[in-house]
Formats: structure tokens, sequence, C-alpha cells
């Protein structure tokens, strides 16, 4: 017996985990797939075939190269980076679409310019 | 292979195998407390000290071969696949565990609670050594210092994991993940596949994904609603169908990159390769409605 399964709560963890904690792993989960992106892609390819991969570098694929051999550390410090720019978009990103919401027909007199 | 002291990479082994430790520490004191309780009360206290003392001992020898046998090749792909499991079996809930243990029976004797005690932590001790082996990547010192930190939990740290795991269940998760990080690890660093994947360093990024999506699914499985958990399943399925497909290419030499192809013969092979599966998955998602409507015909 695990010395956790002493602990429901641990015993349960999947279910019991707090939403910051999650976002938190699960952002390091993401860090260590891009990771391993990063070692599965050659980058001899991307040097012959030259700047035009920068210049239409959407995919990221240069910033996934740059994660490669990464260590846990490292790792656990891209998903905490992550995971804060996520709950900061969770928060900002609705008061920004607030404000860029038209106002209603109604109220556009009332609208101080 | 000896890594440099204080580096990124010692530090992140260091910190693995700190989770690990915690995450996988069994629990001694409950059964050498269960074995022992029924002894006199002169033979628990020397019950207590020779089963910690035996408790630690082999740990240590087992440490010692798994170092030796992470190094024969084929063991590193077969641990790897083991951590797998275990991480698995880490996040799956399951509600009788503080029911199961190593010892189901007390001891009458001193050397049947020696012995019960020692064969309870090596089967409890198994994953937690093979974690360490795998995360320490043959570095000595590292298992030195997994040891060195695994046996204070063993003996007196069993209330302090207690307390951080209720506090915060997110260090089981985390835990999984990095067990399942050093499972990959292992894979892809097995000698008898690193020529194989020097050919086909894509294949690197399926296994990854193949090897979250199996280890991390009760995890990810407990968020999908009901019409989504086949992914549980089909996810990992398509994985392993495209690493098959890859494997038989190259095994059979096989030209399956669409790009480099020139008769109508590989462009079949590579229309099975990404489009072969969705038969197979169908049948499966039929198969299991079939299953489901029995069942519930069963109870009505």
């Amino acid at each position: 017996m695990l010395l956790i399964h002493r602990s429901p709560r641990a015993a349960n963890a999947v279910r019991t985990v707090s939403p910051g904690g999650e976002l938190f792993v699960a952002s390091v989960v993401i860090c260590m797939i891009l990771a391993s992106f990063g070692d599965a892609v050659d980058p001899a390819l991307f040097g012959e075939a030259g700047l035009e991969f920068a210049l239409f570098d959407l995919g990221g694929e240069f910033s996934v190269l740059a994660m490669r051999h990464w260590h846990l550390l490292q790792l656990l410090l891209a998903g905490g980076i992550l995971a804060a720019g996520i709950a900061v978009l969770r928060v900002g990103a609705p008061a920004a679409f607030k404000i860029l919401r038209p106002a209603p027909r109604r109220a556009i007199d009332k609208v101080p310019i | 292979m000896e890594l440099e002291f204080f580096s990124a990479a010692f530090l992140s082994a260091l910190f693995a195998i700190v989770l690990i430790d915690l995450v996988l520490a069994g629990d001694n004191a409950l059964i050498i407390g269960l074995v022992a309780r029924n002894l006199p009360k002169g033979q628990q206290r020397r019950v207590i000290f020779w089963g910690t003392f035996g408790a630690i001992a082999v740990r240590g020898a087992m440490a010692v071969l798994v170092v030796y046998i992470l190094n024969v090749p084929g063991f590193m792909l077969a641990g790897g696949i083991a951590l797998v499991w275990i991480a698995r079996k880490l996040l799956t809930p399951d509600p009788d565990a503080a029911a199961q243990h190593a010892a189901q029976a007390p001891a009458v004797s001193f050397a049947a609670a020696l012995r019960t005690i020692v064969v309870a932590d090596a089967i409890m001790g198994v994953d937690n050594v093979l974690a360490i082996g795998g995360a320490a990547s043959g570095s000595i010192v590292l298992i030195v210092l997994g040891l060195a930190i695994s046996v204070p939990i063993i003996v007196w740290g069993s209330h302090l994991v207690i307390t951080l795991v209720d506090r915060y269940p997110s260090v089981i998760l985390l835990g999984g993940a990095v067990l399942a990080w050093t499972g990959y690890s292992m894979v892809v660093r097995e000698p008898l596949l690193a020529p194989w994947f020097e050919g086909h360093a894509a294949t690197r990024l399926v296994i990854a994904i193949l090897v979250f999506s199996i280890s991390l699914a009760p995890w990810y499985s407990a968020r999908l609603s009901a019409r989504m958990k086949p992914l549980v399943v089909l996810l990992p399925a398509l994985l392993i169908w495209m690493l098959a497909v890859e494997v038989a290419a190259s095994h059979w030499k096989l030209q399956v990159d669409y790009l480099l192809a020139n008769e109508s013969g590989e462009y079949l092979l590579e229309g099975l390769r990404w489009l072969g599966w969705l038969p197979l998955a169908a049948a499966f998602l039929w198969l299991r409605d079939q299953l489901a409507q029995r069942s519930r015909s069963a109870r009505a």
C-alpha cells in the first residue's frame, strides 16, 4: 500500500485537485510534450531550409526547438510561467472583450466622449 | 554516467527523485505496526528495529541491482513501459486502497515478522527503486541521494508526506507527469532502439504523446463527458497504429513519405497509414455501443 493512500484526498487526486494546481501540472505536461517535439525535430533540417522558415514560423517550430533537451526544472519553470499567463488571460480577456463590446443603441447618447 | 554537481541536469534529476520518493513511498510504518502487534512486548521493539533495518537494506540492494539491470540492453525499454503503468496506477482513484496492504495477517514469531516486513518492503519498493534508477540516468551519486531521501521517509516522514499530499493533491498529478516523463526518457534512451530513433526522429514525439496519453488517462478521462470517453482508447490506439506502420515500413524497406513516393503502391501505403485506422476505430465504437446496449437491456 502506498503512503499517499492513507489520505482520501490524495488517493482521489484526479478529482480533488485544485483548479490552480491542475492548470500548473497541465502546463508542465504541455511543456514536456513541446520539449519532446524539439527533440524529435532535426535542427539541421531548418538550417538547410534557410531563412524562409524563420520568416514563416507561424507554427512556432523555432521557439519549440529552443526547448530541446530541457531539464525537469526548466520545464517546471516554463510550466509555471505558462500557467500564470493562462490565468492572467482568463481574468483579463473577458475584461478586454467587455470594453470592446459596443454600447446599447438606446444608451448611445449617454456615452461620454 | 556521472552528472556535474549542481548543474541543471543534476538538480532536475534530484527533484524528480524527491518527487518520486514522495508519491511512491510505501506505508512501511503501518506494515511494521501490523506485523508486530501480536508479538510479545519484548519482541516488538526488536521487530521494529530489525524490520526497519531490513527494509532499508532491501531497498539499498534493489537500487544497486536496478543500476546494473538498466545497463542490460532491453531493460531500459521494459523499465520505461513499467513506469508508464506505475504512473497510470498512481493516478487511478482507488477507494479501497487503504484496506489493501502487503501484510494481511499478524506474524506469530520474530523470524516470520521480519520476513513479512522485508518481503512487503521489497514488493512496495520495486516501483520506487525502478523510477529512481530511471530518473538518476545511471548516476551512482543520485541513486545514493535518492536512497538517503527515501530512507527517512520510510522511518520518520510518513506523517509529513500525508500532510503534504492531503493539502496539495496536485503533487500526485505532478508525480504522475514526472513518472511519465521519466518513462519516456527511458524508452528513447534504450540502446537497442537508438539507431532506429536516429533514422526516425519524429517517432520520439509520437512516443511522448503515447506515453502521456496512456499514463495520464485516469486524469483526463475524469474531465471527459460520456460521449468523449472513447478518446481514452482511440488516441493511444491511433498512435500505436502510426508507430506500427513506421516500424513495418522500416522493416520491409517501404516508402511511406508521400513527398518521396513515386509509385501507386507507395501512395496506397501512405493512404493506409493515414486512413487505415478509421475502420478499426468505427468497429471499436460499434462494438462498444453494442455492449453498452446489451448491458442496459440485461439490467432492464
